[in-house]
């Protein structure tokens, strides 16, 4: 019988509480989260276990962060960077966030983390896609301004990866602040 | 921080306001926790992430600060003078907030609980 499973990650910036019901209803199966594991999560096969995830966002993480989770019922399973991590605990479990102020500032940091990186690939998409236009004026040379729509649609990927997190992010604290 | 952050505006939040109630005397994070719930009936509970952010933001408002860290799992905090004197400040301005409403109520005739 196969003992590991791998799935794939629906967006954790997205849909953050879809993906953790996920992982639990794969727990009730036997089918335990290991690690994170490329763009996805590698399950084991175990006891079926009746419990719930949760994620947080914390940037260097230290001893002290992972025992206030321990000491509150909440196993550390794994991270990525040190800076994504998931925690499991028993079904009914005391939430790891228990107020409005600290929720909206897990999302803060993490928007804001986000933002760091995107906004560089903004300012060159944007940058070179100027240069492209300005070539429909005539003012610039016509390999250079090919050259310049290239490297702007190389550098809109990675604005769509940085970029729609950010958005979503900031999506989600409109929310959390209306509601 | 945040446009919401009330620890700029010299407020506490209640989260805030029972940690540091329970640093007056010092303390590591996980009988922070307990101290609150024993304190309050288990009826307000602190989760770990809202209590690592917390502590942190305390520590930067220099309200609060590092008593002993040898065990690096188990740090000890305590109160500073600014932390009590915000304490106090936050206690005063909730107890008014409780006495007018009080006299509302007063007014209308109508027990509260």
């Amino acid at each position: 019988m196969k003992k590991v499973k791998y799935i794939a990650n629906g967006g954790l910036a997205f849909f953050e509480e879809k993906e953790m019901k996920k992982l639990a209803e794969y727990a009730k199966e036997g089918w335990v989260l290991e690690k994170f594991a490329g763009l996805g999560y590698k399950l084991r096969k175990g006891e079926p276990q009746d419990i719930e995830y949760a994620l947080d966002y914390q940037k260097g993480a230290d001893d002290e962060y992972f025992a206030f989770f321990e000491a509150a019922g909440w196993s550390h399973v794994c991270s990525a960077g040190n800076e994504i991590h998931i925690f499991s605990a028993p079904t009914g479990t005391k939430p790891i966030y228990t107020d409005k102020p600290t929720t909206v500032e897990k999302y803060e940091r993490e928007k804001k983390q986000m933002g760091k990186v995107a906004l560089p690939f903004f300012i060159s998409t944007v940058v070179f896609w100027l240069v492209g236009i300005f070539n429909d004026l005539g003012s610039v040379p016509e390999s250079i301004a090919i050259l310049f729509q290239v490297l702007g649609m190389i550098s809109l990927i990675p604005l769509i990866f940085t970029g729609m997190p950010y958005l979503s992010y900031q999506w989600k604290l409109l929310k959390l602040r209306k509601g | 921080m945040g446009r919401n952050d009330s620890l700029e505006m010299g407020e506490l939040t209640d989260t805030a306001y029972y940690i540091l109630l329970s640093l007056v005397d010092a303390r590591h994070g996980y009988l922070i926790m307990q101290t609150i719930e024993e304190m309050t009936d288990q009826r307000f509970q602190i989760g770990p992430a809202s209590m690592y952010t917390t502590i942190k933001k305390l520590l930067v408002a220099e309200l609060i600060q590092l008593f002993d860290d040898d065990d690096p799992k188990r740090k000890t905090y305590i109160a500073t003078e600014k932390g009590i004197e915000l304490l106090k400040k936050e206690v005063k301005r909730r107890q008014e907030m409780v006495l007018h409403a009080e006299e509302v109520f007063k007014i209308r005739g109508e027990r509260l609980i």
